[in-house]
């Protein structure tokens, strides 16, 4: 990947212009300049800074009081709960509980799927083993495997991660074994494996580098799967447990107590509505000034 | 035809066989030995050694799927652990309510799905163009729950137009039963329209540029005829192949939707069950799920390839 600036170009050949890292930047930067990219990235900030700093001004999630069910004020814009806690402090805890999940869910399955589909790759065997794997994991509809999941290792954070990993696991698996192959013929390739390189490491360092790109841009949908599986397993508390705070936790509790306090869920609901659509935006953004050139 | 079914029905096949391992190895990765449960604490080790035999759990356990997996197919699921009834008497007491809820709100997706697609494929301003791309984005950002639940608290709670809880079956009294689905139907069927209506106006975009389309209106052909004759028929194959795959995430939804909306059926009994640990109820829930999402799945397959002679072209390749 470094040697573009001073190999002549019959090494780099007019065919497959090899990229550098920071022309594939560049590439990264132009979708966020796009509309929805801009949009995408803005409110994916916005709501990662009042995660991240909620701790600041205020004195923690758990902070009672004796105003219970309070409407919208200054005070909490959102209201307060059945302990009079605020609303909107309890959504940002919440957010931040998600943001660490489902991130780390949505990685591990990356890393996790890309293995799979190299191991998959260099192996047509395994290769067509975990194919069908895959064709199994997305034959069931994403709640009724976390219901499954919650069953056997009982409903909680762990069931939810467990969940998220397996479900997100076969776009990536699929994304990487086909990139792979669709490189194995390149001249690049070839060149590398002429010089008697070993074929893990022509993958690793040669073709990994060019195929990459279409699994980045699928982790955008791999979050907005993963918060529908968390929200969706904690509305019905199979998921994150009340009091613990997440979007599906809140909403929970909300539900519980809709007719009483109307407003409880919309604090949860919008966070969580702005949240799937930045990671939808940035996935569109993404999808056209990657993947489309 | 027949190469392309060759080709997709072994693998629908061996989601449905390992859904049912799966379904049938599920109460038997439960912690305790479910004869010493059923036994009680003061039976002999005699007494369980004949539970145990009475269940078969003494047979290998290849014969005791065989035998599990006949009894299922003959409609008996064997007897929750928790309330001792047959499990095939459970779910069918719940059925019909998540029937109704499932066939409105797949018909709901196709209608609004295809609708909303064909506006946002067929205006030409850009600013009624972005507003429309906004709107389907954002109800794609929208798990079917929380639509509900805005629903709830817009047409139930704020103007109070319809009912939001409970259930009145269809049957019973059509008129009352509709005003009951009518909002768990729209919010299961919401994030899902906004999937194909997002399929059908690419689809649509894509089109315009083809070739037959510039003949077409260099031929002076009206725009309508234009949309409806050229650009959309030849648009909806690709939309309509995500039916089956909408169709199956829109069952896994109706769970959190009947929750939400409190519907007594097939979805609040799953989520009891997993509460309660009624492996059974879950085992035939599960199977039952999967099975329908597959077989919806390659029918929606199987039509589109004998619509369009497309799909054959590819797959004699």
């Amino acid at each position: 990947m470094t040697v573009d600036s001073q190999a002549p170009a019959a090494t780099a050949g007019p065919t497959t212009p090899r990229p550098t890292r920071h022309r594939t930047l560049r590439r990264y930067l132009g979708a966020l300049r796009r509309p929805r990219g801009a949009v995408g990235i803005t409110l994916l900030g916005v709501l990662v800074a009042a995660a991240v700093l909620v701790p600041l001004f205020s004195s923690g999630y758990d902070a009672q009081s004796m105003n219970t069910f309070a409407g919208p004020s200054w005070a909490h814009p959102f209201g307060t709960d059945e302990l009079g806690r605020d609303i909107a402090v309890r959504t940002l805890y919440g957010l931040r509980i998600d943001l660490v999940l489902l991130s780390a869910g949505v990685l591990t399955a990356m890393v996790l799927g890309t293995v799979l589909g190299a191991i998959g790759a260099l192996s047509r065997a395994l290769g067509l083993f975990f194919q069908r794997v895959f064709d199994i994991i997305q034959g069931f509809p994403s709640l009724i495997l976390g219901m499954v999941v919650a069953l056997l290792v009982g409903p909680g954070m762990l069931a939810l991660s467990i969940s998220i990993v397996i479900f997100a696991l076969p776009g990536f698996g699929r994304l990487a074994r086909a990139g792979l192959l669709s490189q194995e013929r390149r001249e690049y390739v070839l060149a590398a494996q002429t010089m008697g390189i070993p074929r893990w490491r022509v993958l690793v360092r040669h073709i990994l580098p060019n195929t990459i790109d279409p699994i980045i841009v699928h982790t955008a949908i791999a979050m907005v799967i993963a918060i529908f599986l968390e929200t969706g397993l904690s509305v019905v508390g199979l998921g994150i447990q009340p009091p613990e705070p997440s979007l599906g936790s809140l909403l929970n509790s909300g539900v519980r107590f809709l007719s009483l306090a109307p407003v409880y869920v919309l604090g949860p609901a919008i966070v969580l509505i702005l949240l799937a659509l930045s990671f939808s935006l940035l996935s569109d953004a993404l999808n056209e000034e990657v993947l489309r050139k | 035809m027949a190469r392309y079914l060759l080709r997709r029905v072994p693998s629908a096949l061996l989601v449905l066989f390992a859904t049912s391992v799966l379904a049938f190895v599920l109460p038997r990765l439960a912690p305790g030995d479910p004869a010493v449960t059923i036994a009680g604490p003061d039976a002999t080790a005699a007494e369980v050694a004949a539970i145990r035999a009475d269940l078969g759990l003494d047979r290998p356990m290849v014969t005791q799927y065989l035998h599990w997996l006949g009894d299922a197919l003959h409609g008996n699921f064997g007897t929750s652990y928790l309330t001792d009834r047959p499990v095939t008497q459970l779910l069918l007491d719940r059925a019909g309510s998540t029937v109704q809820l499932a066939i409105l709100a797949a018909l709901l997706m196709v209608v609004l799905g295809l609708g909303l697609g064909i506006i946002a494929g067929s205006v030409r301003r850009r600013s009624a163009r972005s507003a429309l791309d906004l709107f389907s984005t954002t109800l794609l950002g929208t798990p079917p729950f929380l639509s509900g639940l805005l629903l709830v608290l817009l047409l139930g709670i704020a103007v109070p137009l319809l009912p939001v809880s409970g259930e009145v079956s269809l049957f019973a009294d059509p008129v009352i039963g509709i005003q009951y689905l009518l909002l768990p139907a729209l919010a299961l069927a919401l994030t899902q329209s906004a999937a194909i209506a997002r399929l059908v106006r690419s689809a649509m975009d894509q089109a315009r540029g083809e070739d037959y389309v510039q003949t077409a209106i260099a031929k002076g052909a009206s725009d309508t005829r234009v949309t409806l004759r050229h650009v959309l028929r030849n648009s909806l194959s690709s939309a309509l192949v995500t039916f089956g795959i909408r169709f199956g995430e829109l069952l896994g939804g109706a769970i959190v939707v009947e929750a939400i909306f409190a519907r007594n059926g097939l979805g609040t009994l799953a989520v009891t069950s997993v509460n309660q640990r009624d492996y059974a109820v879950l085992q035939a829930i599960t199977l039952l799920a999967v099975a329908i999402a597959v077989i919806t799945q390659l029918l929606t397959e199987i039509g589109l390839a004998a619509l369009d002679p497309r799909i054959k072209l590819e797959s004699a390749r």
